[in-house]
């Protein structure tokens, strides 16, 4: 790990130092220029409101407090963290015995499990969406088969809660795996085989030698859809409840039907606060790594 | 570990292709078109008005771009408002539906042509009852109906007006569902049509520019009631679908048994298969649920303004109105002496004896905002 390309590279070798600054200038700017300039106006805006007369602005916090007050709101708040919090756990549930499988398996049968497991990387959100509609639906194609074979209406996920959650699981398998299997490339063979030799079993194997390797790779796996999922916007749009609404569909239509900027972008300030826990958990499993 | 490489880069080479920038002029001859409305009207565009239209003038093209939505074709018009103030190239030269007024200030900058002192020749046939002010070509019309399947429902006991209509919605639970307000007129409209029952059916009650807070409370909190009142009645226990099209998926999967459609839409899937021949179509006796017409603008900065004038006179022609009652089941923009007697007679069931119109605006803001707040959460889902 000390003799990492990276380490020698930002390390504080002085010779070297200002192509490393000039190489990393360009990606600092870009993010303070189109993310961290963003952040401190959309926070500006939102805490310098317009006096009432039109002229000048003044500190306030009526936004916020509206936000915290104001139930409707806070159920969008409650149903997105859900959503989240589900989506993670079925996630890793899902994706950890398929990146397990991946990266012990060998043959024709797991290339083309890889190729399942990637497939929903390259299937359009919206596509998604209305092929749910047609295959989990009312009257779609699950119900349909099931009732070939006497069993009764299943009650469907569509424009409940858990119609964005099935959508959003399968949408962000393809990241998960891919995370996952990297980490488990840091797994070897060798470590395996001598926990085997001294008689550990396959559980003793996994909790023992596998999951403390890979605990960073679910960290960052999670942190990423957890990023992505919490801002969602077209499968909760579609497959979702009227209400209570996540806060991607919340935030476009208090911006646009109800022509509200300031609102929109105090929840997306709140939406941001919460991933940005997120991001920490993240960065710091980064820099855990760089410097061991 | 060589299918991962494999993906990885496949992955940074599809990202990378979606990042490539890409630039578009205007050429003279081709007549830069948007739309905000929905697949049917674009699909009617390329399939029937682009054709006709390249033929009757030759050395000119159409070429249509979907803006999305409305907010999506407002922006194009701020492109064309920022434009004409620099002096530069809009990119734009036509607008198939669009509000004038919209962005604010656009029409008195003279970013739209004055319809009225064209000289289109077929301006004098549009139905008087279509006009929004003088710059824009009401050229269709549609109006919300309720579609339902006759192989459940007897077309005899289909209802006629409201108070029959929320009598068959609680009679048969889970057999009927509208579209959230602001995702799509047809549900919009059957709100507003709620709105309207409750206020003893008076449309001057309703103007652009009267909403206040206590009117506005006064005149839709009792509507609200109607609607919480239905909503244990609907598919689902209360479930709103986010759009016209999935509304008419669900009447198509047989889900429910009626819905609210725009006339044109239910009309066209029925022609194409997307809703079976049995559905059936009704529109209330006692005030019929709202429509409106779609008025076409023409950018007076455009490159090609002329040809998109040109256009403008020929959509009101009787061939074009003609396709647009047989081919899109909407309502012609010009008045029905100019339509021929046989499509009159053929398509009875749109041509409209009251098209209730809607203001938009603060009222607009106050149903769509007070529907999510007082409507779609106090539903008991379990219940």
């Amino acid at each position: 790990m000390s003799l990492s390309a990276t380490s020698d590279i930002v390390g504080t070798k002085t010779r070297r130092g200002l192509t490393g600054l000039l190489l990393v200038a360009i990606p600092v700017f870009l993010v303070v220029w189109m993310i961290i300039w963003p952040i401190i106006s959309a926070i500006g805006r939102t805490i310098w409101l317009p006096n009432d007369g039109g002229t000048g602005r003044s500190f306030s916090l009526e936004t916020y407090k509206f936000f915290f007050t104001d139930q409707y709101s806070l159920n969008n708040l409650s149903v997105t963290l859900w959503t989240t919090g589900i989506c993670a756990l079925l996630l890793v549930l899902i994706c950890l015995p398929i990146a397990l499988y991946l990266r012990f398996a060998k043959g024709r049968l797991a290339a083309y499990v890889q190729g399942l497991a990637i497939f929903p990387m390259f299937v359009p959100s919206i596509i998604l969406s209305y092929a749910i509609i047609r295959v989990l639906g009312p009257n779609g194609t699950v119900d349909l088969l099931l009732n070939s074979v006497g069993l009764p209406h299943i009650r469907s996920p569509y424009l409940t809660p858990w119609g964005p959650v099935i959508g959003l699981v399968w949408d962000n398998i393809p990241l998960t795996v891919l995370i996952l299997l990297s980490g488990l490339g840091n797994v070897s063979n060798q470590s395996i085989e001598a926990a085997r030799d001294v008689g550990a079993g396959r559980l003793a194997v996994l909790w023992h030698i596998i999951l403390p390797r890979i605990s960073n790779s679910i960290l960052v796996a999670v942190s990423f859809t957890v990023l992505g999922i919490f801002s969602a916007f077209t499968l909760p749009y579609v497959l979702g409840p009227a209400a209570p609404e996540m806060m991607g569909p919340f935030m476009q239509r208090t911006f646009r039907d109800l022509n509200d900027p300031t609102n929109a972008i105090t929840q997306a300030v709140i939406a941001f606060c919460f991933c940005i826990v997120f991001g920490l958990f993240y960065v710091r499993s980064v820099a855990k790594n760089r410097n061991p | 570990m060589k299918r991962r490489a494999f993906m990885l880069s496949v992955g940074g080479a599809a990202a990378g292709m979606v990042l490539l920038p890409r630039m578009a002029f205007a050429e003279t001859g081709k007549i830069d078109w948007y739309t905000s409305s929905d697949q049917n009207i674009l699909d009617f565009w390329t399939n029937v008005v682009k054709p006709k239209f390249e033929a009757a003038n030759p050395g000119v093209t159409l070429n249509l771009v979907d803006a999305g939505d409305a907010a999506g074709q407002t922006a194009i018009g701020e492109r064309a408002l920022a434009a004409m103030q620099t002096k530069t190239d809009p990119q734009a030269d036509y607008f198939e539906s669009a509000d004038w007024r919209l962005p604010a200030g656009a029409a008195d900058a003279g970013l739209y042509v004055n319809i009225k002192e064209a000289g289109l020749s077929n301006y004098s046939k549009i139905n008087p009852l279509a006009f929004d002010g003088d710059y824009s070509v009401p050229y269709r019309g549609s109006q919300v109906l309720l579609a339902y399947d006759t192989t459940k429902l007897d077309p005899a006991n289909a209802p006629k007006s409201f108070a029959d209509l929320v009598t068959w919605i609680k009679a048969n639970p889970g057999q009927f569902i509208y579209n959230r307000p602001d995702k799509g007129g047809s549900g919009g409209n059957f709100v507003r049509r709620a709105i309207l029952e409750a206020n003893g059916k008076d449309l001057g009650k309703f103007k652009i520019d009267n909403y206040t807070q206590e009117a506005g409370d006064a005149a839709l909190n009792p509507a609200w009631d109607i609607l919480k009142d239905l909503s244990g009645s609907l598919f689902d226990n209360g479930a709103y679908t986010s759009g016209n099209t999935q509304s008419i998926q669900l009447l198509g999967q047989s889900a429910v048994t009626m819905i609210p459609a725009w006339s044109d839409q239910a009309i066209q899937a029925i022609n194409t298969g997307v809703l079976p021949e049995t559905t059936g179509l009704v529109q209330l006796q006692d005030l019929a649920l709202p429509g409106g017409f779609s008025r076409s603008v023409v950018l007076s900065n455009g490159v090609n303004k002329d040809a998109a004038l040109k256009l403008a006179d020929f959509i009101l022609t009787e061939e074009v109105q003609s396709a647009v009652l047989s081919e899109l089941g909407g309502f012609p923009g010009v008045a029905w002496d100019y339509v021929s007697q046989d499509l009159r007679e053929k398509y009875k069931d749109v041509i409209p004896t009251t098209i209730p119109a809607f203001p938009g605006g603060d009222w607009e803001k106050a149903i769509n905002d007070g529907w999510y707040r007082n409507v779609a959460p106090n539903v008991d889902r379990n219940a």
